[in-house]
């Protein structure tokens, strides 16, 4: 067992990881996907950083974990304002009953 | 070793968070077991030295989009709809295990490379070397305020008509049986 | 100054685009009035970007050192491009103000416009591979908006989507030439590439040439893209002006003039482009003796003269396509403008309904007369210098089987010509069509047209002398007009072009009496559908929209599928790099 600090930090970026893919498989909520991507968005931050700190080029690694947060945020905003909209028009948040994604 | 702890128990701590707002019935608790993430995962930030992304990781995840949640919540309600999932669970567990598994297996152990002499800050990558690419991410920023107050306005366009929009989610009810 | 000036050819008709964008459509007076203003306004700052042109580069905004600079160099082959594209973008322009009178959504015609001819000066003024990409792309979304801007007409939006879709592929091309570049060299500045084109390994070099040669005959119609442009033609006729002689089409041959020093070194390189010129300029030619449509025919016409620029770089003579290019751009808009009055006056595009307009049209049958013999060839308008230049260097330096078909492409230009001209203007009138001449700012434009028409082969020695000075790696000799105007007179090349061409014409004056009664032969038929190529395009967009109804069963509509499906991939991605550690 390797007691490399850096490698705890790999545990929980994993740990994030898998429950944010587990939640967007089995969430019907679509204000929860949007809560689930949150998760899974703060785990690629912190890879991103890790990363950065593992090659010795942190400013690099921060810089585009930055670009991701700003990215993801809009990410965020925007479905958030579209679910207000499916709520008023359609009337309900389950995914399964908005299936017009349907090609 | 008392750093790979703390590290450890950051993420395990993040990681049940994440849980919990994933799992919890009710859309309120999730934002807020989603700031504790946040919050968490600021701090293995702040720890590993990155204070700027951990500094807008706190204000922006921990705070404005708890904020940006909770207001949408009051729009729209707390549905607590929380049906059985269409995936068979026993399907999502294995497929996410596998993944998780084989990315763990590719990652483990980390060999650190000394940190170089030659270190860039962040400002200075941002603004020397990725200059165009902040331009662009400010046009982002600019588009995405804007397209969220089209549909907030449209939102209360509608709900004076809403006596329109019903036929239209009745069909779309409809169509979504078919 | 150049500085300031490239400034004002960009950002005038951009600037143009933003207020008419924001205008009225209850006020086509105060958008015909603001459009023509900031046309002009940039044609002038075009003209006189011409005597501040220098190889040195006039604007160097820092954009990161990952992305490299914006820069923009006003040299000899990028100010006279931009001239082009602003002078008879704004003769278009002045010409719309009568052609669209009284159409619907003025607003958005000429906010493309506009758009379009700041992103052709932008195109070719940028000294960065990167934002010649974005501009590229911009000219190519214009275009798209600009052929499908009637689109209640389901041919417009379906030549619109053509035109997109085939130059899209051009564009990956021209991308992927440019990250090739960026990651052998670490820069995306043209002139880093011209000037260090020989470290490049070989093999990489081929896939950048290769990548903006598909770039260049996608944009310039070539083949095997030709299929695009002549259903472009359900655009309004000042757009197809535009798009003809002013922007789009230019750019492709302007690609390969540019790149051409770095390129020529490449094996098969320089064969190719001379395969890709002499193919369109001979399969158009033949599709344009026999077409119906007067646009479609003046269409084939300009991808066969196309043909022919990109033959001159394919054989050595740059500076003889650059010339023709400039020759080309002015007759053709003059034929085009001129169709378009014919076609405005007359309310058919079909020939065969056409004939003796002439007397009822004057002035328009004086200006297309003129343009129809420059496209031919014959001196001493515009088009037989810079013709005979070109067939000049190809039999000088050009492989003898790839001169004898240009020489044959000549021969049949100057029959379709005179069958366009005799089909319009002459012979007896077949239906009683009650047309006028055209209106005053039509007349304004096709006058100054064809005043070059008449005049622009004046300019070519001082054209040389602009190239000589300011594009150091392509090497270029100045020539005098009055040596050029000597060295052409005396070159035997120009003695045999001349026969074939008479021949060509001759062999219409025979056979004019049939031209509009002859029945549809197979041939006819085979001809319009592009030889195959149609079929193959139809063959194409078929199986895709095959195969992707056949995938849109996997579609359920389900996001939590969609996110299975994601994860299987990632696990498969996965699995691959495990196995292959």
């Amino acid at each position: 067992m390797n007691f490399d600090p850096l490698n705890a930090v790999l545990i929980g970026v994993v740990l994030l990881l898998a429950v944010g893919f587990y939640g967007l498989l089995i969430t019907r909520n679509l204000i929860k996907i949007v809560l689930v991507l949150q998760v899974l968005v703060k785990a690629v931050v912190i890879a991103l950083v890790l990363a950065g700190k593992d090659s010795g080029n942190l400013g690099l690694g921060q810089s585009i974990a930055a670009t991701v947060i700003v990215a993801d945020t809009v990410v965020a905003v925007v479905a958030l304002a579209l679910a207000v909209q499916v709520r008023i028009r359609i009337g309900t948040l389950d995914l399964s009953k908005i299936s017009s994604l349907r090609g | 070793m008392t750093e790979y702890l703390y590290y450890l128990l950051l993420g395990l701590g993040a990681a049940f968070c994440a849980y919990r707002a994933m799992i919890s019935k009710h859309l309120l608790p999730s934002t807020l077991y989603l700031a504790c993430v946040s919050a968490l995962a600021s701090v293995t930030l702040y720890l590993l030295g990155a204070q700027e992304v951990a500094v807008i990781e706190l204000s922006v995840g921990a705070g404005l989009v708890t904020v940006l949640l909770v207001y949408v919540l009051s729009v729209v309600g707390d549905d607590n709809l929380d049906p059985t999932s269409i995936i068979p669970k026993p399907l999502a567990f294995v497929l996410v295990a596998t993944i998780s598994i084989l990315v763990g297996w590719m990652a483990f152990p980390l060999i650190t490379t000394p940190s170089t002499s030659n270190e860039v800050m962040l400002a200075q990558v941002l603004w020397k070397h990725r200059a165009l690419d902040v331009w662009v991410q400010v046009a982002l920023i600019f588009s995405g305020v804007l397209g969220v107050l089209g549909l907030l306005s449209e939102k209360e366009h509608k709900i004076e008509t809403q006596n329109e929009s019903i036929p239209v989610a009745a069909e779309l009810k409809k169509e979504s049986h078919v | 100054m150049a500085a300031i000036l490239i400034g004002f050819v960009i950002g005038i008709p951009w600037l143009g685009a933003l207020i008419l964008w924001r205008t009225n459509d209850e006020n086509p007076r105060l958008q015909h009035t603001l459009a023509v203003a900031f046309s002009i306004a940039a044609g002038f700052s075009s003209l006189a970007l011409i005597f501040f042109s220098s190889a040195q580069t006039a604007v160097d905004i820092p954009m990161g050192a990952f992305f490299g600079s914006l820069t923009f160099t006003p040299d000899g082959l990028a100010v006279s491009l931009t001239a082009i594209a602003c002078v008879i973008g704004s003769l278009a322009v002045v010409f719309s103000v009568d052609y669209m009178k009284g159409e619907a959504q003025l607003s958005r015609y000429y906010t493309f416009v506009l758009l379009f001819i700041g992103a052709m000066a932008g195109l070719v003024l940028s000294g960065s591979l990167l934002f010649m990409f974005f501009f590229w792309e911009i000219t190519a979304l214009c275009s798209y908006a600009l052929i499908s801007f009637y689109n209640d007409d389901p041919k417009a939006v379906a030549g619109g989507i053509k035109a997109l879709i085939i130059t899209q592929v051009g564009g990956v091309g021209l991308l992927a030439g440019a990250l090739i570049t960026y990651s052998t060299l670490g820069t995306y500045q043209v002139s880093d590439l011209l000037e260090s084109a020989g470290t490049i390994p070989a093999n990489v070099l081929a896939f950048i040439a290769f990548g903006f040669l598909i770039a260049a005959a996608a944009k310039s119609a070539q083949f095997p893209f030709h299929t695009w442009l002549p259903d472009a033609m359900e655009a309004p006729t000042p757009i197809s002006a535009l798009i003809h002689a002013a922007t789009m089409v230019n750019a492709g041959v302007y690609l390969l003039a540019r790149f051409y020093p770095a390129f020529v070194q490449v094996p098969g390189w320089a064969l190719s482009v001379t395969i890709v010129g002499l193919v369109s300029a001979l399969i158009t030619a033949f599709m344009a003796l026999t077409a119906t449509d007067l646009k479609r025919a003046l269409a084939y016409s300009t991808v066969s003269q196309l043909g022919y620029m990109v033959y001159a770089i394919g054989v050595g003579g740059f500076f003889a396509s650059q010339f023709h290019l400039l020759s080309h751009a002015v007759f053709k808009a003059l034929l085009f403008l001129a169709a378009g009055a014919v076609i405005h006056a007359a309310g058919t595009r079909d020939m065969r309904r056409m004939g003796a307009l002439g007397k009822q049209m004057p002035f328009v049958r004086n200006v297309f007369v003129l343009g129809a013999l420059a496209l031919a060839g014959l001196p001493i308008l515009s088009g037989f210098w810079s013709k005979e230049l070109i067939l000049e260097v190809g039999l000088a330096d050009g492989p003898i089987w790839a001169y004898v078909g240009m020489l044959l492409g000549a021969g049949m230009t100057a029959f379709y010509t005179l069958r366009i001209t005799w089909l319009v203007f002459f012979g007896e009138a077949r239906e009683s069509l009650h047309v006028h001449d055209a209106g005053f700012a039509m007349k304004v434009s096709l006058g100054l047209l064809a005043a070059g028409t008449l005049s622009t082969w004046l300019l070519a020695g001082s054209f040389s002398g602009l190239f000589h000075a300011t594009l150091p790696f392509h090497s270029i000799h100045e020539l005098s007009t009055l040596e050029l105007t000597e060295e052409i007179f005396f070159a035997p090349a120009t003695y045999i072009a001349l026969t074939v061409v008479c021949l060509g014409l001759g062999i219409f004056w025979m056979v004019r009496k049939q031209a509009a009664a002859r029945k549809e032969a197979q041939f006819d038929i085979l001809s319009r559908e592009s030889f195959g190529f149609d079929w193959l395009n139809r063959q194409v967009t078929s199986i895709t929209f095959k195969f992707a109804s056949v995938l849109q069963e996997t579609q359920t509509g389900k996001l939590n599928w969609n996110v299975v499906g994601i994860l299987g991939a990632l696990l498969v991605v996965l699995v691959f790099l495990l196995w292959s550690a």
